[in-house]
């Protein structure tokens, strides 16, 4: 229907100017180029802040630092120096666990709230889905603050254990820690994981659900043929959501992190910062999203071979 | 809704652990109004007292009303560019074949799927490498292409719900392709440029990482707030205007649902 | 991506056209009217040289008579480290006036960003120690300098006397103490850090940049990393950690245990019997200062006798200022640890030596992978 030619349009917007005309002719006879050219703005600046900078980062990423400039022969040092150094293979495989753990306990401890709103809150959904996401309308880094103040040595946590006489001594290893990081992490992404999940619990049909009754499964049974499977699109999209951007955090592991706490984004900062060494640092961030697409890819693949396994 | 009728039952654990749920979720962010309240420089517990003086001192902080106000400028031209790019590709998608679209799509949203880390050092290098000069225009080039993935997507759904006829009966009727498209097609497709308003100006105004390696000399209130969390000279301060803004966006949607449930009760009055 | 939209429903409903037409137009009348006071104010304080300096540097007390010259402060940004500071500032930062220390100095003059100090634009310049103004790297030619001295003191351990228990004399084996494993703190700046890893290691200044030494401290600061509880560059967090028993003992500069002391918390700042490590630091104005006259008074406010006096009272530093040690008897500064001789001090302690780009960077690079486990 869209695409039967319309004698009037032309007519319309090209009368006066033969040039014009034939010009908006050939647009409107070639589809494809109008739309090309609606998102060439679009495709102009993702290529100017996407594709160039990546190609320079490449680049940079085989060069040598030089005192304060570069050497810009090519060589492929800095693979090798990420791929023998521990420190460097170590740092990603922190990340990729603290991220990995906090995007398991984000979504399993979400999931329940967003099955809660989708199927056992009738009235004022939007309601509830509001004060799920209200508190994500504050700065990111206000929030991860806030559980330093929670986590802290004379923080929430160890004063209220102290005065209720639980611990003599404050718990240190609450904060600059791993399990700090993984708490925050978890607390500050939330709406990322019920919001999918909620989308997707909301379109599974009722009737199947009944249906699953009507045939003798119970809520367990039922939950696990039915209402999970069809949920798992929302969990996948949920755990993409939270993982990817969690790996290369920064603010959290820097304030709570401590020394062992310390994850790969904190390194690329140092290799701009005070190490100095430009190059360290692009060869590390293509590393950083080498691994991210693999492990992506084979979180899909596995994911892709679990459903047909079971339907 | 009526049609769940099947688990009419209540569960009591979940109903119990959702309220759980949302107490933790709440409790951290309510430290942020607590601690600004509280009559101390050091943010820690027991609380000292009752004090407004970090809310009194808040007028005469320049630099954070100086941070602020960068970051709202550069919110409110990445929002408003970003939906603008938004409107014309989420259009060019939905109602243009195009051979290798997908492809495209795809390449617009890559920013969902890379950490801001790798953006924020990429985009360093090439201004670098191009001698551009770090600023608020830089921040704001790194945000505009982190924000608008966000914006296609939010603009899509609204895009492919939508039925050409009625464009066509627009210019049918006689009207020019701008005017069909201010009459017909924005009407149609504005809650969406709303929703992409608000949210790319959310995700500018509280982004970091770009920010902090893209950012010259003017800082936005994310890399001011960070400052102060390494060197808390005027940190209570900071706390205050973090209340205020909290407590603005909270009324801020909570208006936004009231006045959305007004016009739906207009929408039935006159159908 | 229908989460995205729903919440956008959530967010705005159905609005019309027209009414967000004119709440838009609202909306941007109210961003340029609320802050147009605060702005006003901006303007003025864009006159004001800006001060790109450590932390604790950005207080009032530092720059009275800029204040009562030009009616308000001077801006501030603040760093961590002088490499973080040298890195964005070769990146394009400009300021006014920055804050390096001695053995960074010819290492930021290298880079060409800086403008000699025409001293005699300087009131309080007469009165400075002309000890430390002597400095390797510092003479721009035809009298003047890069790098006006300011104040300087010593990086060294302060401790909980209640709590730390000292096992014969003062010493940096302290920070080394495996009975205090988990409560100790550092500077996380290797301008710092590795210096004092120098110093417990038994390594000459002269020979930091050998092989062997480098590899000697390595060691050295390895040995520490399992101790340490927190690496900063945040002078507040060691001197709170410090405050609540978090921590017995720290890396600090003198400040952290003046401010600490005059709060009433029982710590030291100690003399360890191997010395402590000793720096000058001191303001440089950027080639491209946007404020040239005010950059000269916030230096000329940095040496004058009342922010030296706030310096030795109030933050434990020594002064470049000989009158700022007017006000106080010989006993005063002995408890301070200072001395109207600023050469006794630094002579006393290891005095840093500046090093090469080279070294620099590498023993950056090798510090953080000390302090990342490595």
């Amino acid at each position: 229907m869209v695409d039967t030619p319309h004698p009037n349009r032309s007519a319309e917007a090209g009368a006066p100017m033969p040039r014009t005309s034939r010009l908006t002719a050939l647009l409107h006879r070639s589809e494809a180029l109008r739309g090309y050219l609606l998102m060439a703005p679009t495709l102009l600046i993702m290529t100017l802040g996407i594709a160039i900078p990546f190609l320079i980062l490449v680049a940079m990423s085989t060069w040598t630092r030089d005192g304060f400039g570069f050497d810009t022969t090519p060589t492929i040092n800095n693979y090798l120096r990420v791929w023998t150094e521990p420190v460097f293979g170590a740092l990603m495989t922190r990340s990729f666990w603290i991220s990995g753990v906090a995007t398991v306990a984000t979504v399993i401890l979400c999931y329940p709230m967003a099955y809660y709103v989708a199927f056992h809150v009738h009235r004022r959904k939007m309601l509830w889905i509001i004060l799920m996401t209200l508190p994500f309308w504050t700065s990111y880094l206000l929030r991860v603050f806030a559980w330093k103040v929670i986590l802290g040595y004379e923080g929430v946590i160890n004063s209220g254990l102290m005065s209720l006489g639980f611990i003599e001594q404050p718990l240190e290893f609450l904060l600059y820690s791993q399990e700090a990081v993984i708490i925050t992490l978890a607390h500050a992404w939330a709406a990322f994981a019920i919001l999918p999940i909620y989308v997707s619990l909301e379109k599974i049909d009722r009737s199947l659900l009944e249906a699953a009754t009507d045939l003798g499964d119970g809520p367990v049974r039922r939950f696990l043929r039915v209402t999970l499977p069809l949920s798992m699109p929302g969990v996948i999209a949920a755990s993409f959501l939270i993982f990817i951007p969690t790996t290369g955090d920064y603010i959290t592991p820097a304030l709570l992190g401590g020394p062992d706490g310390a994850m790969i984004g904190n390194f690329i900062q140092l290799q701009f910062g005070p190490v100095n060494n430009w190059p360290m640092g692009a060869t590390l961030a293509i590393v950083l999203m080498f691994w991210i697409t693999a492990v992506a890819l084979a979180f899909l693949f596995l994911t892709r071979a679990l459903r047909e396994r079971l339907t | 809704m009526s049609q769940g009728t099947y688990i009419k039952r209540h569960n009591r654990a979940l109903q119990i652990y959702a309220v759980v749920f949302l107490i933790v979720l709440y409790v951290p962010v309510l430290f942020i109004p607590l601690f600004s309240f509280n009559d101390s420089v050091y943010v820690r517990f027991p609380l000292q007292g009752f004090t407004l003086q970090w809310y009194g001192e808040l007028w005469t902080r320049e630099p954070v009303w100086n941070a602020l106000w960068n970051s709202v400028r550069v919110g409110a031209v990445v929002s408003v560019i970003s939906t603008m790019l938004g409107v014309v590709a989420a259009r060019a998608i939905t109602r243009y074949r195009m051979p290798g679209k997908s492809a495209l799509v795809t390449f617009i949203m890559m920013p969902l799927v890379i950490p801001g880390i790798i953006f924020g050092v990429a985009l360093l290098v090439l201004m670098s490498r191009l001698g551009v000069p770090l600023s608020l225009y830089t921040v704001g080039l790194g945000h505009l292409i982190f924000c608008l993935p966000f914006a296609v997507a939010t603009l899509l759904p609204r895009f492919e719900g939508f039925d050409p006829s009625m464009e066509e009966a627009s210019m049918d009727l006689g009207e020019n392709g701008w005017w069909t498209f201010w009459r017909v097609t924005f009407p149609m497709v504005f809650p969406g440029v709303v929703a992409s308003l608000l949210l790319t100006f959310t995700i500018s105004f509280d982004e970091f990482i770009m920010a902090f390696f893209l950012t010259g000399t003017d800082p936005t209130l994310p890399m001011y707030i960070w400052g102060q969390l390494r060197f808390p000279q005027e940190f209570p301060s900071v706390l205050a205007l973090s209340a205020l803004i909290l407590i603005a966006s909270f009324v801020l949607v909570f208006v936004a649902q009231w006045i959305g449930r007004v016009g739906l009760d207009q929408n039935k009055e006159t159908p | 991506m229908d989460v995205l939209d729903q919440l956008g429903a959530v967010r705005e409903g159905k609005l019309s056209r027209r009414r967000f037409i004119k709440e838009l137009t609202a909306a941007g009348v109210a961003v340029t009217m609320v802050p147009a006071g605060a702005r006003r104010a901006m303007a003025a304080s864009e006159d004001q040289a800006t001060f790109f300096t450590w932390g604790g540097y950005d207080i009032p007390e530092l720059f009275q008579p800029y204040q009562a010259k030009n009616g308000e402060l001077p801006n501030f940004s603040i760093f961590g480290g002088s490499e973080e500071a040298l890195t964005k500032m070769r990146g394009g930062f400009v300021v006014d006036v920055s804050h390096p220390c001695n053995q960074a100095l010819p290492r930021w003059v290298a880079t060409g960003l800086f403008q000699p100090i025409e001293t005699a634009r300087l009131s309080n310049w007469a009165d400075v120690m002309p000890e430390i103004v002597a400095l390797p790297g510092n003479d721009a030619g035809s009298g003047n300098v890069w790098m006006a001295p300011f104040d300087w003191g010593q990086t060294s351990v302060t401790y909980r006397t209640d709590i730390f228990e000292l096992e014969g004399e003062e010493s940096w084996d302290m920070l080394w103490d495996q009975r205090y494993g988990g409560r100790l703190g550092s500077l996380s700046a290797g301008a710092d850090a590795w210096w004092c890893g120098a110093i417990k290691a038994g390594v000459d200044f002269a020979d930091i940049a050998t092989e062997e030494a480098f590899e000697k401290i390595a060691a050295v600061m390895r040995e520490q990393r399992p101790l340490i509880r927190v690496y900063t560059d945040d002078t507040t967090t060691l001197e709170q950690a410090l405050a609540s028993g978090e921590l017995v003992a720290a890396m600090t500069w003198n400040s952290s245990a003046s401010l600490l002391q005059a709060e009433g918390v029982p710590v030291k700042f100690a003399k360890p019997k191997e010395g402590a490590l000793t720096w000058v630091c001191g303001a440089v104005i950027h080639k491209d200062a946007p404020n040239l006259d005010r950059a000269y008074d916030v230096i000329d406010s940095l040496l004058s006798v009342e922010t030296g006096q706030f310096m030795i009272n109030d933050y434990g530093y020594g002064h470049s200022n000989a009158k700022s040690f007017e006000a106080f008897d010989e006993a005063t500064l002995q408890g301070l640890g200072l001395s109207k001789n600023p050469l006794e001090i630094l002579q006393a302690g290891h005095f840093q030596v500046p090093q090469t780009q080279e070294w620099e960077t590498r023993m950056n690079e090798t510090f953080e992978q000390i302090k990342a486990g490595f």
